[in-house]
């Protein structure tokens, strides 16, 4: 027998849905009841009850006192599939339905227990169903045809029958190892050894249930009873010991502790199912777990971090970039917005996403059109031969500002530019260009910015502001 | 023991001849190939591009940077790039010249032995082609080992000097030297005109593996200095 329990009012997020963390600790608290639980969706679960004590009526009682402290509107329904115990739940609390009975008990009920789009339900409430005694009374063969293959399984459940598989929720697996009161470390070589022990443990752990690590945990208590905890995280979900001990010891290089390490708690953190993921065909031969331990070593070592440079708009020179965590991409990453993405059929075509839709009401005028051009010989056009030297674009380079740090300089004007600059003398000014953080109106935060080639051959950006003049950088 | 004939003077003039032929031809190609400078002309008198598994050292007062970040555009588009930054860096610069700066690590450096430190580590990990460190002032025996390094691991550690010194010069398998030719200036001096960039010389100072000699232009040039200002 199945107990189905529906909880109907409780906190919502904003979608209108039940937190998920909180639903977890109610199916938790269920495992009292029946170590078998399907939690179909937030809200509703099915408990598997065959072969635990007692009948159908201290199954109801059970599961309403496990979810007593939640203090939420709760109903529980039993009978012999899912689709019986949800319709018994649905109908009154505590509703038991006898094997044999369910047509008789679904057909008063509504369409929206099937839980079918309203849109569908609409279209049966035009043709005069809208109940479920209603829907499985309908040849079967027509309504399938009709509204096409689900239509199969909504008839079925119409009449009773569930075919939907009971799949019990998996149980929060906590894999760890932890060496505690065996002597104490005083140099890196004993730490690291008892690393590789309790990686060595909780990587057969891992491997025993068939799941992968997406991080690390490591905390590590000192003799003055202090404790420092350092969350590791993996490049890419692993099982594999020498990738993680890789990590750790990246994370652990230049470290010092102020007292001697009396213990080490390892905790392999978000887990996942399954082995590591692999790819057929790669664009490139970068190991992700490599990049992320070198980074781990490179800030273990210097003690910066390992940036990326992401460019956006902005008035001001230094505000045009900012530097971000290094996260290395995976090839084809389509969520990061890699151009080639799949065609996905689901997805309706939406014209409007055209960089420039076709205006069919719009009449053709050529003469008007610049991208079409008549050739004509009497204007003189002629063919142009190909000219591979200027066809390659890229192979020109682009000028490189070098920032430097800001300082100020004596400038001399001549007719309103400046004519020396740092004791140099000018060869070629371009500017003003006003530059403001804010607005134009705000005089007092612009600036006038310049760039000059000086007698020495420098190619410098300055600017003014107010009435001093600063070094901004030079292109080199 | 028959004593060894003396050789015939017909066979010693071919000798000769060959011994001299084989001198003139160039020595072999780098064994971990070559990575293209993405400029035909500078290609061509490289021979191909850069030695992949050697130190190239980028000269000069101007123009150095931007043929560096002409090299780590092209390298991005095949893997990564690290830059050793001395707080100099205008990524958006560096973008425009085409680089994929979600494939540029950048990692900010100080002191020089950091910087050394940091190239051990990126050279020694072998995740990245090409790694572009600024001239710093280390002892001789650091530049023979980051070269060493760069040898095993097979990337080009390039680094950037105004002037190489004598143990930098030593270790490098190549030596570009860029030299200012002419400013290009779009339009009359003030507000009316944009220095757009400028032309420069590059020469081969040295090279492993081939001919020394030659030199290209090459204009390093943007419409609106890099910046645009004017937007």
């Amino acid at each position: 027998m199945l107990l189905c329990v529906s909880v109907l009012r409780q906190a919502q997020d904003d979608k209108g849905e039940m937190p998920r963390d909180l639903w977890e600790e109610m199916l938790d608290a269920l495992d009292a009841v029946s170590p078998l639980i399907d939690g179909v969706r937030p809200g509703l679960a099915f408990l598997d009850m065959h072969g635990i004590a007692g009948d159908a009526r201290a199954h109801v009682t059970q599961a309403r006192r496990a979810l007593a402290r939640f203090e939420c509107d709760v109903r529980c329904g039993v009978a012999k599939n899912k689709i019986a115990a949800q319709a018994a739940a649905h109908l009154a609390d505590g509703s038991v339905c006898e094997p044999g009975a369910e047509r008789a008990l679904l057909s008063p009920l509504p369409l929206a227990l099937l839980e079918i789009d309203p849109a569908t339900i609409e279209r049966l409430r035009l043709l005069g169903i809208e109940r479920l005694g209603e829907l499985a009374r309908l040849p079967h063969g027509p309504f399938v045809r009709r509204f096409g293959p689900a239509a199969a399984s909504w008839h079925e459940l119409a009449s009773g029958v569930d075919r939907r598989p009971f799949v019990p929720r998996g149980h929060a697996v906590a894999i760890e190892a932890s060496i505690f009161g065996e002597g104490r470390a005083s140099d890196e070589a004993q730490v690291f050894f008892a690393l590789r022990m309790l990686l060595a443990r909780i990587c057969a752990d891992l491997d025993g249930c068939g799941k992968r690590a997406g991080a690390l945990h490591l905390e590590i208590e000192l003799e003055d009873a202090a404790t420092q905890d350092f969350h590791v995280p993996l490049a890419m979900p692993t099982a594999h010991e020498r990738t993680m001990f890789e990590m750790l010891r990246a994370k652990l290089e230049g470290l010092t502790f102020e007292a001697a390490i009396v213990g080490v708690r390892l905790a392999a953190r978000q887990l996942e199912e399954g082995g590591e993921a692999q790819t057929l065909f790669r664009t490139d031969d970068l190991d992700p777990q490599r990049v992320a331990v070198t980074i781990a070593r490179l800030e273990a070592a210097l003690g910066g971090n390992v940036a990326r440079a992401r460019t956006r708009e902005a008035h001001l020179l230094e505000e045009r970039f900012r530097y971000e965590p290094f996260v290395l991409r995976q090839p084809f990453d389509y969520a990061q917005g890699d151009t080639v993405k799949p065609f996905d059929s689901a997805q309706p075509f939406d014209s409007a996403q055209d960089d420039k839709p076709f205006d069919y009401a719009q009449p053709f005028d050529s003469a008007q059109d610049d991208t079409v051009k008549p050739f004509d010989y009497a204007q003189g056009d002629t063919v142009k031969p190909f000219d591979s030297a200027q066809g390659d674009k890229r192979s020109e380079l682009v000028p490189q500002l070098r920032l430097h740090e800001v300082r100020e300089v004596p400038v001399q004007l001549r007719g309103g530019e400046p004519a020396v600059v740092d004791r140099q003398a000018v060869r070629q000014c371009a500017g003003p260009w006003r530059i403001a953080e804010r607005s134009h109106s705000d005089c007092a935060e612009g600036r006038d910015e310049y760039d000059v080639v000086l007698e020495s051959g420098t190619f410098a950006r300055i600017y003014r502001q107010g009435s001093h003049w600063y070094f901004r950088g030079i292109y080199e | 023991m028959a004593a060894l004939a003396a050789p015939q003077p017909c066979h010693k003039e071919e000798f000769e001849l060959l011994k001299a032929r084989l001198s003139a031809k160039p020595p072999s190609p780098p064994l971990g190939g070559l990575l293209p400078t993405n400029i035909p002309e500078l290609d061509r008198l490289l021979d191909g591009g850069l030695p992949a598994g050697a130190v190239t050292t980028l000269e000069g007062e101007i123009g150095r940077w931007s043929l560096a970040a002409g090299l780590v555009a092209g390298a991005t588009r095949k893997g990564l790039v690290a830059i050793l930054d001395d707080g100099g860096l205008y990524p958006p610069a560096l973008a425009q010249a085409g680089a994929r700066l979600e494939r540029v690590l950048v990692v900010p450096v100080r002191r020089a032995i950091a910087m050394a430190r940091a190239a051990d580590i990126l050279l020694r990990s072998r995740i990245c082609r090409l790694v572009l460190v600024p001239a710093m002032a280390v002892r001789d025996a650091i530049w023979t080992r980051l070269a060493t390094l760069a040898h095993r691991s097979g990337a080009i550690l390039i680094v950037v000097a105004a002037r190489a010194n004598a143990a930098l010069s030593a270790a490098a398998g190549v030596r570009l030297h860029c030299a200012l030719e002419r400013a290009v200036v779009h339009g009359r001096r003030g507000l009316w005109g944009s220095i757009a960039g400028f032309e420069l010389s590059v020469g081969v100072r040295k090279h492993r593996h081939n001919v020394v000699g030659g030199t290209v232009r090459i204009r390093a040039e943007h419409a609106e200095m890099l910046d645009a200002a004017l937007r």
